[in-house]
């Protein structure tokens, strides 16, 4: 039954392996536009000005209340109404167009990932020692010296864990793009699936896929985390 | 050394936090060279009124003059919020609980005022920063984290990051009440070092033999007040008032 | 169409959706309520060897899309079929809705045996030693200090997994159940109106919003005791990410 699986015209070794490479490059696309956003709720909820923190806790509570899979149809389908909208005030014949699945991937998972991230690295600043700040304070630094030198290290300590969770979670949400047609790993075991007549075999081959690149993420995150922790926590 | 020059001078700080009034209008003059130790029962005030002095609280009102730059606070207001780093800078100031950056070995502790706040050069700060941790015993420690010293060892590197952006004055608040009885020796050592040498201190404290040994002025609060003031041997010996003979009948 | 028509020509299909929604997600937790404090003791107290089948399962739960588990056993049942109707299984597995239940209850066992695992590690040994010091029997110390101590620690965790299922369960729409997403993706495919999308958003929050209230009053009475009226507490926070 290898053969299944051989790279090249007889197996679907090459096909999955495309669609994990869709899968894995959403992922990587994704993570810096949570990781902004994630910062941008973060100071939202943080900041001294009632509307910026009404507004960033608006935008994590009502992302983390609501399914992942609806957050990408409301932006698939919600892009899509908006630029056709726009191609036909720009052209009024234009033909109907579709939104990039993987544009949509990317806006929805992001957004998702920002309002979890956004917590993560709101409680990490809280987590801080406040000592700390005051004696940057008592030597002189400016605010702006404070936070990159002081607080900016120590953030991503505290936040690392759960961005780290965040990360895989979020691995595992690019699963819900198959559904809006991008042929991510998910999608190309469909297609494999619906040839070979062997679901079992395929999707249990797309799950073994999926937790290696968990296991694997766990290691490489329990690493930096070691790393993160260099000289803080070891001795007295 | 004829006269005495004025570093640091607060006059009629009030402090509120809320309805409470913590500091009810307190003036003290620090003189090049002077230790000052400031005493009170906890709930005084003594602690608020040294955070005001480097504005880390700001003072309701008053008037903080350090070397001529001066900053008056009106309805919580300070005047010339631009000078406060300034003025912080010239203050160095040594916490209770030691306030390190964890992330940050003692040597780095040391050189990260001089470098980013006074912009020296790093190989000059570096030479600075070792020569201060010898001063305070800490040669051998100079690149461990925080977190591999023990508490009279990091207070010992606070005081050496304190000195190291060569303060006009050193406010200490309460340095040695965070630490395990057998450590206060060491941090009291160097201190007393500090007073030998004629730096400018301003001390709350609760070890009264430093206040009564070290310093050349004690000031005792008591609700928000001045109770009493003068130099230590006078003050000890006779009382003039009667809650600060209870207060070292009771700490004796 | 405004979205107010929308809602007042659709509301008994989308309430349809939430019943279909609540249904799901109760009996997912449900199930995996009952099974995981067994899994979770086995976690605690069995040798290494017993546990090893038991921690390859939460591992691959954790590590792979609930789409994929959902895909695997709703499709992945039909490559078995011959099997399955001999022995009369294959009625089950060819509702999409056994299927998404059964998908959801294996998803939420592994995560709530985790979490109660956690609190049954937090009881405190001198408890457990009290218990016996005055006769109890194993199965009543179980019954009668760990679990109630074990429940008062990982109730706002549970929570959180119970609103995470919640989420999980609009996945069940992919393989035609009718619950809200599907009742949705249904409603937008026929009249291509966006709004639809924003009602089903706020059903989602006001099922959320509705179980963290009545979560919360049942925490409160599960620590009656410890709290005295009034004082702060800490309580099952909405959307908290706790697992994977």
């Amino acid at each position: 039954m290898f053969e299944l699986f051989a790279y090249g015209d007889a197996g679907w070794g090459d096909e999955i392996l495309r669609g994990l490479a869709i899968t894995v490059q959403l992922a990587i696309v994704t993570l810096p536009v949570g990781l902004f956003l994630g910062f941008l709720a973060a100071f939202a909820s943080l900041s001294g000005l009632r509307p910026l923190r009404a507004l960033g806790f608006g935008y994590t509570t009502i992302m983390r209340g609501l399914p992942e899979i609806l957050t990408l149809f409301v932006v698939y389908n919600g892009a899509g109404l908006l630029l056709n909208k726009g191609l036909r005030w720009w052209n009024p014949d234009a033909p109907p167009s579709d939104f990039s699945p993987f544009a949509a991937g990317v806006i929805a998972l992001g957004m998702v990932f920002g309002a979890f991230a956004g917590e993560v690295l709101r409680g990490a600043f809280q987590s801080l020692d406040k000592g700390q700040v005051e004696a940057g304070r008592a030597i002189g630094m400016t605010d702006r010296q404070i936070f990159r030198r002081i607080q900016l290290p120590q953030l991503w300590r505290f936040a690392l864990p759960g961005l780290g969770n965040l990360w895989i979670n979020m691995l595992k949400d690019t699963a819900l793009v198959s559904v809006i047609a991008l042929d991510d790993l998910m999608r190309m075991t469909k297609v494999a699936v619906g040839v070979t007549k062997q679901p079992f075999t395929f999707y249990l081959l797309a799950c073994l896929i999926y937790w290696a690149m968990c296991v694997l993420s766990e290691v490489v995150l329990a690493q930096m985390e070691r790393r993160a922790n260099r000289g803080i926590r070891r001795a007295v | 050394m004829t006269k005495p020059e004025t570093i640091l001078k607060a006059e009629d700080i009030h402090k509120s936090f809320g309805r409470l009034e913590v500091l009810k209008g307190i003036s003290l003059e620090a003189r090049n060279h002077d230790v000052i130790s400031i005493l009170g029962s906890s709930g005084s005030g003594k602690s608020t009124f040294l955070r005001c002095l480097n504005f880390l609280e700001i003072p309701t009102s008053g008037k903080v003059t350090v070397h001529g730059e001066e900053i008056l606070v009106k309805n919580g207001k300070p005047q010339n919020v631009r000078h406060i780093e300034d003025i912080r800078s010239r203050l160095g100031m040594v916490f209770q609980q030691f306030n390190l950056w964890t992330h940050r070995t003692a040597l780095e502790n040391v050189m990260e005022g001089p470098v980013q706040v006074k912009r020296e050069p790093n190989a000059e700060a570096r030479d600075k920063a070792e020569a201060l941790l010898k001063r305070v015993g800490l040669e051998d420690r100079m690149h461990m984290y925080p977190s591999q010293l023990s508490g009279g060892q990091q207070q010992r590197v606070a005081i050496a990051r304190a000195l190291a952006m060569e303060p006009d004055a050193i406010l200490f608040d309460e340095p040695t009440s965070a630490l395990d009885p057998e450590l206060v020796g060491e941090v009291l050592k160097v201190m007393q070092s500090l007073a030998a040498e004629g730096r400018t201190m301003i001390v709350v404290t609760h070890e009264m033999g430093f206040a009564r040994e070290v310093s050349s002025e004690v000031v005792f609060l008591h609700e928000g007040r001045i109770a009493e003031q003068g130099p230590p041997d006078e003050m000890f010996a006779n009382p003039k008032t009667e809650v600060f003979e209870r207060f070292i009948s009771k700490v004796k | 169409m405004n979205p107010i028509e929308i809602l007042f020509e659709y509301w008994p299909r989308l309430l349809d959706g939430a019943l279909m929604t609540l249904k799901l997600t109760f009996l997912g937790a449900l199930i995996a309520g009952l099974v995981s404090p067994g899994l979770a003791l086995i976690r605690v107290q069995a040798a290494p060897m017993a546990q090893a089948p038991l921690r390859l399962y939460v591992s691959f739960i954790r590590g792979t899309p609930i789409l994929a588990q959902l895909f695997l056993i709703f499709y992945g049942s039909g490559q078995f079929r011959p099997a399955l109707e001999e022995w009369g299984l294959w009625t089950f597995f060819r509702d999409p809705f056994n299927c998404a239940l059964l998908a959801f209850a294996l998803n939420s066992t592994a995560y709530q045996t985790e979490i109660l695992r956690g609190g049954i590690m937090s009881v405190p040994q001198r408890e457990i030693e009290a218990a016996k010091a005055i006769g109890m029997s194993r199965s009543k110390i179980l019954r009668r200090v760990v679990f109630p101590h074990a429940y008062r620690i990982a109730w706002p965790a549970l929570g959180n997994e119970v609103i995470l299922l919640m989420k999980a369960s609009a996945l069940a729409s992919v393989v035609t159940v009718f619950d809200v997403m599907g009742r949705t993706r249904q409603i937008f495919s026929r009249t291509f109106d966006f709004s639809v999308y924003l009602w089903a958003a706020l059903i989602y929050l006001c099922i959320t919003a509705a179980f963290v209230l009545l979560w919360r009053q049942a925490e409160r009475r599960l620590s009656r005791h410890i709290h005295a009226p009034g004082t702060p507490r800490a309580s099952a926070q909405p959307f908290k990410e706790s697992q994977a």
